[in-house]
Order: structure tokens, then sequence, then C-alpha cells
């Protein structure tokens, strides 16, 4: 049944409020005796306001909504008696106000409510759970993987010295004989020398570079060996592919010294000029057996072709990822095209030059040599190619994918959203921007910062920082409010301070139910 | 902002012209035998001594100790502009006695004024005593009408009439002395900038000096971003008067600003006097005051001379009449109060204008203006308006919404009304030409627009972008605009939402000075030169009828940035668009108490400041001193960051938050301040030489204002200090005070002069006077609203002769019914320990307020219970002591009952 309690105390409270047998009472601070009868009588006489809970007469008071049917609530006095009705069982305000009392109302649509925010939990979990595996799968692999690159660099570096022991002793035996063999060239006499001149310089150039390339000394020039010389990356894309490898050994897959000096040299000769900044285009009447040191003009007349479209297109590639914005740098290199001339490399070059013909011994050797440098550079490349792919792997492990790694999977994805003038975009742990619909460039409004949801729901809020920056003002930023839905979506984006955003956001990686049901827990216990 | 978008004196060549007159003065006389005397005035003529052209002289008698001057030419020849709707009403008339010898002499009442024939002055007496003279410097320079000399023959455009062109070289040779440098670039056309002046009607400025012999100091003249006390402008340009729309405006400055009202006062211990210069073109006032500095002081000691030149002001105007308005004082309140009985007041302002107003351009959206609306409840401060700037409109198109951002406005009204909130939306009078705009498409067709010279709707760029003005001085233009407020036209408003005037300068981002060209023309065939300072006023007109008319229960409540002389009887100001730092925060009392003593006592500045971002203690004493400016309004622009008090840390919001109480608790002050202000015009606000005139150290105090003659408030205005010196005025020249007492500790100060008050981060210092009964309601409410009922409590502080007096008003609180007496006003009384009521009328109002606690402070001890007896029922009432007061527990007295409460020894 009912306690007898002062109007506006809970049921918890009341046995404070009970007069002592004098009719007197104390405030619930203590500081101040009064008349029981001057608890709740329109007039603040305790520091606490404990004496007026059912008025509005203590600025400090709190008026308790019973609430019969739904919650209890605690009001500032400020709303007793203000003529506007905020218990829903009126009890807050005079019966001439005639609040009606929509408790049992309330109570079912917020039972309902709860039952259909706890349904969509559960149904949300199941896909959260989905994504936890895959999100704990991914870790599992990350952390496979890691380990077996960890393996692997481990190997490749003690291989790495072994190659580079391999190479030292190579290369020492490809010098003693290449110097040999020069020794007995000059011997040649003039004419011949000057007749066999030009092609015997390609041949003692294209010697060299096969000696340098036969890393593993074996006589052959490998596909492999190739793919550690960064020239030969015509589509500059920081890796030297098998088939850009195999390009210059005329598609096979080795060379010996001879095929490599009538085929290969003349493909990567080039190159090799364009890399040392010097392009010159291979010509006829050498006279001097050092490699060219000036741009020969007239050479560069007779022999530099039209530069072919895929050359072009080559290099406009190129320019596009050093530079982010594409669109000026391409009319700039459109621009180029025609005038491409002394100076531009031209892979394709046509040569008729002959290669050195070594003496088989010396050629042996070079070709030992030429494997033995290979052989170590793919090391160093394989090297370089796993701790790339660390660092990749070391970075997602950095970021934080949620307690359970539920949000794992929305890393690469992206969810767009479309208003009045603009489409927005976000691409959860990397970036939001924003771009016009009516045309016009994209402006990033953020890029991943971290989770800033406080204390237990640190995972319902992103945010993004380090956007473009605002005319005249900051740098721009986003927050991302999450909540729970059965597909990922964003449902508004505001700005509700200039050049800061703010979406909402929903995803079944938000769906707890444990966590729902919980609060709904201790919000029933408290009824 | 850049101060060379604006012009100097040197740069506009009327005030060149005029300022130079200075130097030479001028030869103004009256002509023998042409005066008339009436009851009330005398006229006569008036020659210019140089060039032989006459003017007529009127001097007219108003009750209330105020003389009006005016001087026009005799036979202009074309009319000059005579401003209208400033005054409230056609002035008073007195009668005159006329003593004619070497001089006349005109009394009226204690009032008296001298006419000297030649040279030309005017000296006016307030019984006996000099209080202000007219022309005593003989810089009076009127520059009359004439018609432009062609160019030489040489040198004309066209031929074949040659001999008209000579007739009117004859024609102006006449009127002409050679001296008068009327020739001189600037005065048949000017150029500003990329602008063009074409100056059609030539030169026609109008100036006049007045000196004030009993005054030690001049004031007025708002607006300005400048001290109380008005400095010399010797070696500066003039203070001037033409509203301007500036953006981040200097401080410390005599450039002109968005207001102009032109009155000045000059005020000494003995006397007060002041001078209302009705002229609505652009005007320049040059201040004289003598600098007492140690120079000066040590030329008198020399000389052994006391007496110097008096403060005088030179009023320097573009065309128009000279019509100025002599008012005699003697004392402060009584220049205050008849300047008030000429260009009025503000109306008793609906209650919750007063409570606290929460804007930022722009609220985006109704969930925007929910939600902060909701914020307020959730940390349980009150706040009564919600503010929405330009972005609500449909593209800057006034009387529409953005139905986007907006769609169910009138839901969201509802939201807000039904928490007893109220929303401002704004509406400016720059109308986007865009055909398919109903608004322009009337005032295209109905030709209600501002036009060129040539005739054609003039085109400028604001807001909208390429914009129109509505002639707001043609009358039917008015009604139109304020038809358009009828909720049968703007139907999605309510007759609950308010309307803030902004941009009514008017601004013009493409114009001259940021405003209109002066050679367009308006309804009556007048320049916008010879009227542009009333331009805003025309705009509130419109729109205070529109109010009225929408619903005729309501008092409307409007807020304006133009304003002009009489404009306060339609609408509350604030200071435009200051910037959030220290210095404009300590411009916000100046600016406030110059525009109170000039008609305006309804003023704030945007608290935070306009521009830029507040830090957190800057803030906090920005809303502890706007509680206790009139007009309490935190206002931000576009591009600042957030600054609702719950986005700062929990410490600033509790010190928000208690301001804000404050603010609350004092409403029934306000309020009764305001009916007071509007039944006999004495400011709300008031500089502390107001009730102090004798204390020559107050005079120029302004960052310390009185609240009536009840409270002394002197906000914490700088950045990080622990004290602030505070001056406690006399009463007389022996260094006597009042007693002040700290209302929140009802310490007491009995001593006149500096003191150094200690102030933590929370302390708003702020002092009753010893003597003054103030109404408080100390329970808060979520908006003034739903304190209708709440009841009193009155704090007595009592002075030395433990005496105290205050009065109460209350009605509805909304409508106009109190003008039908529908109102209680009630005098307390407290004497010989007794306190009682006094209802000054019959109270006709049924309130359910009562009295709940009486405070008594300066009492010395602590009675035994009070007796309170109603209806010689008596009943015995708990007293308890409450820091230095004591507390009477529960007269539970309603308020329209008499009583008196006497405390036992």
């Amino acid at each position: 049944g009912e306690v007898p309690r002062p109007r506006g105390v809970s049921l918890a409270k009341a046995a404070l409020y009970q007069p002592q047998a004098d009719g007197k009472w104390s405030c619930l601070d203590g500081s101040k005796t009064i008349p029981f009868t001057q608890v709740n009588d329109d007039y603040c006489d305790c520091a606490d306001g404990s004496d007026e809970p059912g008025t509005s007469a203590c600025p400090l008071a709190q008026f308790h909504c019973t609430n019969k049917g739904h919650q209890p609530v605690e009001i500032p006095s400020s709303l007793v008696q203000d003529g506007i009705c905020d218990c829903c069982d009126g009890s807050d305000e005079l019966p001439a106000v005639g609040c009606a009392n929509t408790c049992i109302e309330l109570g079912a649509a917020a039972a309902i409510k709860r039952r259909n925010e706890a349904e969509l939990h559960k149904r949300g979990a199941e896909k959260r759970q989905e994504m936890i595996s895959r999100g704990k799968q991914m870790k599992a692999d990350r952390a496979a993987r890691r380990s077996e690159l960890n393996a692997r660099i481990k190997e490749q570096e003690s291989l790495k010295v072994e190659k580079e022991q391999l190479k030292q002793n190579a290369e020492a035996l490809e010098t003693e004989a290449v110097e040999a063999f020069k020794e007995q060239q000059r011997e040649l006499d003039a004419e011949t020398a000057q007749a066999e001149q030009e092609p015997q310089q390609m041949r003692v150039e294209a010697s060299l570079s096969f000696v340098r390339y036969d890393t593993n000394k074996d006589g052959f020039v490998e596909v492999t060996e190739l793919m550690v010389d960064m020239n030969l990356d015509r589509d500059r894309n920081g890796v030297v592919t098998v088939e850009e490898a195999r390009y210059f050994l005329d598609e096979r897959d080795r060379m010996d010294l001879d095929a490599f000096v009538t085929l290969a040299w003349p493909r990567i000769k080039p190159l090799k000029m364009l890399a040392d900044g010097l392009f010159q285009p291979p010509k006829a009447p050498a006279e001097e057996e050092e490699l060219p040191q000036a741009a020969d003009v007239e050479g560069a007349e007779l022999h530099n072709p039209e530069p072919s479209e895929e050359q072009a297109d080559m290099e406009t590639g190129a320019a596009g990822e050093e530079e982010d914005d594409g669109e000026d740098d391409e009319d700039q290199y459109d621009d180029e095209e025609p005038d491409v001339g002394v100076g531009e490399a031209t892979p394709e070059v046509e040569t008729t030059t002959a290669a050195p013909a070594y003496d088989p011994e010396t050629q042996r050797l070079i070709e030992q040599a030429n494997e033995a440098r290979n052989a170590y550079e793919e090391v160093a490349r394989q090297i370089r190619e796993i701790e790339h792919e660390v660092k990749e792997i070391d970075e997602q492990e950095g970021k934080d994918y949620g307690p359970h790694e539920e949000w794992a999977v929305m890393d690469g994805e992206c969810y767009t959203y479309e208003d009045r003038e603009y489409v927005y975009t976000l691409c959860p742990f990397d970036r939001v921007s924003q771009k016009p619909r009516n045309g016009g460039a994209e402006t990033t409004l953020g890029r991943w910062d971290q989770w800033i949801g406080e204390g237990a729901s640190k995972y319902s809020r992103q945010k993004y920082t380090q956007g473009a920056a605002c005319w005249n003002g900051p740098q721009r930023s986003a927050i991302i409010n999450i909540k729970c839905a059965m597909e990922p979506r964003i449902t508004a984006v505001s700005e509700p301070n200039r050049c800061e955003y703010y979406y909402e956001f929903e995803t079944p990686a938000a769906c707890d139910s444990d966590a729902y049901t919980a609060s709904a827990q201790s919000m029933h216990d408290e009824l | 902002v850049d101060p060379t978008n604006f012009k100097t004196c040197e740069q506009s060549s009327f005030c060149r012209r005029s300022r130079k007159v200075q130097s030479s003065g001028s030869k103004y006389a009256l002509i023998r035998g042409t005066l008339n005397t009436y009851t009330d005035s005398v006229t006569a003529d008036l020659i210019n001594k140089e060039n032989h052209h006459q003017f007529t002289m009127k001097l007219e008698a108003l009750v209330g100790s105020t003389f009006r001057l005016q001087i026009d030419e005799k036979q202009p020849l074309r009319p000059r502009y005579r401003v209208e709707h400033a005054l409230k009403g056609k002035p008073e008339t007195a009668q005159i006695r006329v003593l004619e010898s070497d001089e006349l002499t005109i009394t009226s009442g204690s009032a008296k004024a001298v006419i000297q024939g030649d040279p030309f002055r005017i000296d006016f007496y307030e019984n006996d005593v000099h209080v202000v003279s007219v022309n005593a410097k003989n810089w009076l320079y009127f520059e009359h009408l004439r018609q432009k000399a062609q160019a030489p023959a040489g040198e004309a455009a066209d031929g074949g009439d040659g001999a008209q062109q000579e007739q009117q070289e004859q024609n102006s040779d006449a009127v002409q002395s050679p001296s008068e440098p009327i020739d001189e670039p600037g005065t048949w056309e000017e150029n500003f900038k990329s602008h063009h002046d074409t100056k059609p009607y030539g030169p026609q400025a109008v100036a006049l000096d007045f000196s004030f012999p009993a005054a030690e100091m001049l004031f007025g003249i708002p607006e300005h971003a400048d001290s109380f006390a008005l400095k010399s402008t010797s070696g500066t340009d003039p203070y001037r008067l033409y509203n301007l729309d500036v953006f981040e405006y200097i401080v410390d400055s005599k450039m002109a600003l968005y207001g102009s009202v032109p009155v000045l006062y000059g005020h000494g211990p003995q006397r007060t006097a002041g001078v209302y210069w009705q002229n609505a073109a652009e005007t320049w006032v040059d201040i004289y005051t003598t600098e007492t500095n140690v120079v000066s002081s040590l030329v008198n000691f020399v000389s052994g001379s006391r007496k110097s030149t008096p403060p005088a002001a030179h009023f320097i105007s573009e065309s128009g009449i000279v019509d100025a308005f002599i008012m005699l004082g003697p004392k402060p309140i009584d220049v205050f109060k008849q300047y008030a009985a000429l260009t009025g007041t503000h109306e008793l302002p609906q209650l919750f204008s007063l409570g606290y107003h929460q804007s930022r351009w722009n609220y985006n959206d109704e969930r925007d203006v929910t939600s902060v609306s909701a914020k307020f409840d959730e940390y349980n401060m009150p706040m009564d308006t919600m503010w929405l700037d330009i972005e609500y409109t449909d593209g800057k198109r006034y009387f529409t919404w953005d139905k986007f951002k907006f769609p169910e406005p009138l839901t969201m009204i509802k939201n807000l009304t039904e928490l007893g909130r109220h929303l401002v939306v704004i509406i400016d009078p720059h109308i986007k030409r865009d055909n398919a705009y109903f608004f322009h498409q009337d005032c295209t067709e109905n030709g209600y627009y501002v036009k060129t010279r040539e005739g054609n709707d003039y085109e400028g760029w604001c807001w909208p972008g390429s914009a129109s003005y509505p002639d707001f001085f043609n009358p039917v233009v008015r009604d139109y605009y304020a038809s358009q407020y009828h909720l049968s036209k703007f139907k999605t408003v309510t007759e609950d939402v308010m309307i803030w005037n902004d941009m009514n300068e008017p601004s013009v981002f493409n114009g001259p000075e940021i405003t209109a060209p002066k050679d367009l023309v308006h309804y009556g065939n007048w320049e916008h030169r010879d009227v542009h300072n009333l331009y805003g006023h025309m705009h509130l007109m419109g729109t205070f009828a529109g109010l009225q008319q929408r619903d005729p229960n309501q008092r409307p409540f409007i807020l304006s940035r133009a304003h002009f002389a009489g404009s306060q009887r339609y609408s509350a100001i604030w200071t435009g668009d200051n910037m959030a730092d220290w210095t404009h925060l300590q411009h916000s009392t100046k600016m406030c108490l110059t525009e109170a003593v000039a008609g305006f006592s309804f003023c704030g500045a945007d608290v935070g400041g306009f521009f830029g971002n507040p830090d957190a203690e800057l803030l906090e004493r920005w809303y502890q001193t706007g509680a206790f400016l009139p007009f309490f309004r935190a206002h931000a622009h576009i591009d600042t960051k957030r600054r609702e008090p719950w986005l700062f840390p929990e410490r600033t919001r509790q010190i928000i938050k208690s301001a804000l109480l404050k603010r609350y608790s004092y409403l029934p002050l306000w309020y009764t301040s305001f009916y007071e202000l509007e039944q006999t015009g004495e400011p709300v606000i008031r500089p502390l030489l107001t009730h102090y005139p004798l204390d020559k150290e107050a005079f120029a105090i302004d960052n310390q204002l009185l609240v009536q003659q009840r409270l002394l408030v002197r906000p914490v205005m700088q950045q990080g200090v622990s004290k602030v010196d505070v001056y406690f005025p006399a009463i007389d020249d022996k260094k006597n005070g009042d007693y002040w007492y700290d209302v929140d500790t009802y310490q007491r100060q009995e001593r006149a002069g500096y003191e150094s008050i200690p102030v933590d981060e929370n302390k708003i210092p702020v002092w009753q006077r010893g003597g003054s009964i103030v109404p408080r309601k100390e329970r808060q409410r979520r908006s003034s609203k739903l304190m209708l009922n709440d009841p009193y409590t009155l704090v007595i502080c009592l002075d030395r002769q433990g005496k105290a007096a205050g009065t109460l008003f209350l009605d509805d609180e909304k409508s106009y019914a109190y003008r039908d007496g529908k109102h209680i006003y009630v005098s307390y009384e407290f004497a010989d320990n007794q306190l009682t009521n006094r209802f000054i009328g019959k109270p006709q109002y049924k309130s359910e307020a009562w009295i709940e606690r009486i405070i008594i402070a300066g009492l010395g001890h602590v009675p035994t219970p009070a007796t309170i007896t109603v209806n010689g029922i008596s009943q015995q009432l708990e007293v308890e002591q409450r820091n230095g007061a004591i507390v009477v527990r529960k007269p539970a007295v309603k308020m329209d009952v008499d009583f008196a409460l006497k405390l036992n020894n």
C-alpha cells in the first residue's frame, strides 16, 4: 500500500520524512530544526532545500515523480507548479492545471519501444556476431601472417648475407677476367679496332652489365636478376615485375651473354642512360669506349623515333602517382607529349649494335657474377616486400576495431549520404568527405583519428580530424555518432559549427544485445 | 574595420566648409523691425551680412523649461527638409512674456531666453543661471540653396542658350558673396572612393554652436564606441552621426556607427542642460571641452581667473534646417525627462523581453532550435527567447521560411511557446530582386522602392545579392509593410513571434560607405541625403504598426540596429557587431549609458561578442555584465565556434547559470523600472551623475551604472582580476555618501570614494542603495512567463535615518490592459521599524502572487518576531538572520492587499 509521505518524496526517502515526537523535523543536512508542519509549506527553510520536496520554494530541491506505470524521475523544483506538466502522472502540478496522467500510455509505448529496440539489438547482434568472427579471423590472419613474415624476414636476412658473399666472390673473378680480356682487346691492331670499335664498345658495355646482372654467376641473366634493377621499372610503380623483366629478356626466362648483348642490352641501355640522367641514344660511330657523357644532338636526330603511345601513358601514370590532383597535371603532360625528343627515354629504340665477343671463359665468369648479383638483389627485394607488408599489418593492428574486432570489416568500406546540396562519404577508419551534388571538387572533412565516446559507450562515437582547412578558419573535422541498425548507413549529416561536421551512422556493429539488456534491466530494477 | 572605408571630415566637403568657420566666424544679425511676438513664440528675420541672404528665425517656448529654435531660409529655391516622426507628437507650447530693450528677453516659467540682434546670439537661463548659449562663438553657418553656376562658355558642352546662362550667373551673383567657397571641389558633386555623388542641389549645409556655461563636461550624441564623457575634438575629427554598418568597429573612436541620436547634454554641479539638434542628414559634432589638465590649471592660476571658455558643441549637418531644442534642466534627471517629453520613451515591454535571449547566426534548423531550448532545461538554466538570424529564410527572402531546414515552423514555435518561451525572427529591409518573390513583385509594380535620380528602382547589394529598398518614408509603403506581418499574410509565425530589424542603416554592401548613395530619391522628392539617419526609424514605424495590427492586445517587441531620436518608441537596440574582446565588453556599459540618456534605456550588447571566440573567462564576465544591462542577449557570428553555456566546462556553466538566475531574480525591478520609464521618462539605467550631480569625480565614470536609483552595478570587465576599484559617489561636496549594501552579503559601504572590492569568479559587484526597496523573485523557472504567479521577496536597505522606500509594478506582463488601469502599482515605505504599502491608483489587476519574504538590511539588531497586520488581523512572523540582514518569514500577503509589518524590539 501507499506509505504516507510528503508530496514530492520518493518511497525510498519516505522514512526520512517522519516528525519527531515533539512535532519537529530536522533538515536532511541537519542545518536546522523546524516544525514538521513547515515541510512543504511553500517556504524554504532548509539550506539544502529538503523541507520543500513538493513545492518550488527551494532552488536546490528535487521533486520525485512516482510515475506509476512508467519510469519515476526526479525533476528540479523549478519545474514544480509552473503550469507545465512535467511528470507523466501530473503530480508536479496542482489539480487545477489539469494534467492528464499519461504514464500508462507512455509506459506501454516505452515498453514497446524497449522491446523493439531489444529485438533490433538482438537481431543486429547476430549480424554483429558475424562481424566479430570475421574481424577476429582477420586479426588472427594478420597475426599469423605477421609471424610468417617475421620468420621469412629472418630467413631472408641470413640468405642475404650468404648471397652477398657469393656475389663478392663472383665479382672478383669477373673483374679479373674482364680486365684480362680488355688487355687482349687493346692489343688488336688499330684498323680492326676501328672497324670493330663500335660493336665492340657495345659489347663491352653489355658484357659489363651482363656480369653485374648475373649475380649468381651461372652465366645467365635471369628474370629475377633483372627484377632487382629499379631502373627497369618501366611503369614506375616501385616494383620490377616479372613481365617487365621478361620484356628485356625478349620474353625469355634467361639469357646467355651473346643473347644478352644482342637482344637485351639494346633494350636496357636507354633506361640505364635515362637513370644516369644523360640519355643519349645509341649511335653508330662510337669514338670512345666510355659511356657517352653528353647528349649528341645529331645522333638523337638520327635515331630518336616518336615515342610510342604506351610510353606516353606510362609517363602520365607515373606523374599521376606523384601528384594527388591529377587533372591539371594530365593536361600538362598532354601538352608536353609532342615535344618529346632529346632527353626522353625510348626503350624500344632499334639497334643493330653487336655484342662484344668475350672469350668463353670470361663470358662464363661474367655470367656467374651476374647471377650472384641477381641472387643478392632478389633477396634484398624480398626483404623490402616483406617489410612493406609488415608495415601495413602493423598499421591495421594500431587501429582500434573495437573490443571484439567487430569494426574491422568496415575498414575499407565506404558509405554515402545525399542531402540537397552535397554527397557525404564516410570510409570508416580512413576518411570522411563531402562533394557538391552539382559537381565540383571533393573536400576532405577529416581523416581517422579516434573513438571519442564517453566511458562505457566509447565505441558510439568516432572523430575524424585534419580535414581540408576552411577559408579563414580551422581545419575541418567530423564526429560520427553511431547507433545500432540492421544495415550500415548514414542517416543524417549536419554542420552545427562552421567546419565541424556531425554524421549519424547506423551499423549492426553497434548492436550489443547484452549491454542493451543490462541497461534495460537496471532501468527495470529502478522501477 | 578599415577606417579608410569611411569618410573623414576632410573628405566630406560640407564638413570641411562648415568647420572652416571656426577660424573666421560668421556674420548673422537679426533684421530690425521684423520681430513678431506670439503667445508662445517670437519670430524675426535674420540676415547673413556678407551675402545678404535672408532667413527666418523662430523661437518657441515649450512646457518643461524647453525652447525650440528654428532657422530656415526666408525664400528657399526649393523647400528644405524638416524632420518628421522623430518627435512623439507636436510639442506642447508654453506661454511667454517678452521684454524688448537692447536685447529681447523671453520668459516662460523659470526658463528665459535673451536674444541679441547683432551678432545674432541667444543666451538661455534657468532660474537666472546662464546654462546654454546659441551662436556664442558665431559659428552659425547656413548654406542657402542656389543655382549651379554654368561652366564658362568656352567649356560649355552645348551652346545656344547663352542668354539664359548669363541671366543665371547674374542671379547667383546677386546672392553670393565672392568669399563663399561654394566653387571648391565637392560642392556640386563629390567623389569618395569609386562612388560619385551628383549633388544636384549643391551646397546646403547648416551648422550652429552651442555653449554650456554652467557645465564642466558634455555627454550624449550616440552612437559611438567611446567613453560616456565626450572628448575634445580639437586635433581630431568631429564625432560623426551617420547611420552606418560598421564591421568589427574600433573602440575609443568618434567614427559613426549604426545609430544617430543628435542629443547632447552639458553637465556641471549646479546645472544640467541639453540640446536636441533635430536633423536627419549626415551630421558632425565638434566638441570643445576645458580639459582640466596641468597646463590649463596653471594658466588659470597665472591669469588669476577660474573662468575659462565653457564647453561647447558645434553641430554641422549636410542639409535640412536648424531645428534645435534647448532643454534647460536644471537637474540631470530633469533634462532626460525633457528629452523624453519630446521624443517619447519605450513603452512597457513584455516581461519576456527583459529575460535572457539566446541567439546565434544561425540556429540551423528546427532540430537545432528545439535541442538548444531543451539543453537549457537539461541544465536547469532559465532562457526566454530563441532567435533566428537570416538563414531561416528561403534565400534571404523575408516573410518566407527555408522549407527544408524549417519544414514546420508552427510546430517548432508551439514547442517553444508551450514552455513559456518566445521566438524572434529577423526581417531586414533589403528586398531580394527576384521576380518570383511576391514582395519584390508588389514593390516593383507599385513603385514602393527607393528611386535613383533617374527615377528607376535603386538596386544595391546585400545578403540576398541584388536587392532594393522599400521607401518607408511613404506612408503607403509603411502600410503595405505593416500588413505583411499580419498572420493572414505571414502564416508561418504566430502572434507570439517577435521581430528583429537589422541592416536598416540601410546597409548596402556595394554602396558608398556601405550604405545608400545620397542622391537617391525618397517619397516627397526628398534626397536620401536629407533623410538618411531616419531610414531605420521609418522601417521600425512600419514594423511596429504591423505587430500592433497583427495582435492589438500584445505589446510588440522589436530589436533594431539603426536608430534615430524617437526610435525608442518602437524598439530596443543593441550595440551592433562588436567583438569578443575585453575592450568591447568594457564599451558595452559606456555605450548603453550614453544610449540610455538619449532615450534608449532598452539597450544591450551581444553577450560574448559577435565576432571571434571568447575564452571562458571573457564569456563569464560578459554574462555577468549583460545580466545588468536592460537588453540581455547572447549572439555570435556564423563563423564563430558554438558557445552555448554547456559547451564550456562545468565551472563556467555554473557561473553563467548563476548570472542568469541573478538576472531573473531582479526581473520585478527591471519591469517596474520600464513602467516608470514610460510614465516619467526617467532612464532605467543611469550614469552616476544622474543622482550624484555634485560629485565631479563621478561625472565621467562609465564602468559603473545605476539601475534607477536603487542599484549600483560595477561589472568585472577586466581579465584576471581578483579585485576591482569601485567608486561610491558622494551626495554633496563634503564626501558624504549614501549607504550601499552588497546584494550578496548585505555588507555595507558607508563612505564615498574609491573602494577596492575583492571579486571571485562568481562575483558580480552590485550594491543596493540604503534608502531603497527592491522587489525580487527568488524562485527559479525555465522562463519568465512561468514566474507570473511566483511570490515576491522585498529587499529593504535602510539609509542613515533607518528609512527606505521603493515601488513595484505588476500586470499581465503582455497586453495593453495596464493602460486601462489593470495593474498593481504600489509604493512600499519603511520607517520607524514599520513597513507599509501605498497603492498608486487602485490595484485592478488580479494577481496570484504574494510576498514570500522580506529582507531588511541595516537594522542593527535582530528583532523578536515581527507582526503583520492585514485587515485588522495581526499575526506573528518568524525573523531570522541571514548574512548582514534579517529575513521576515512568509508574510504571505497578496500583492493587492494593504498591510503593515511592524518589527518588535
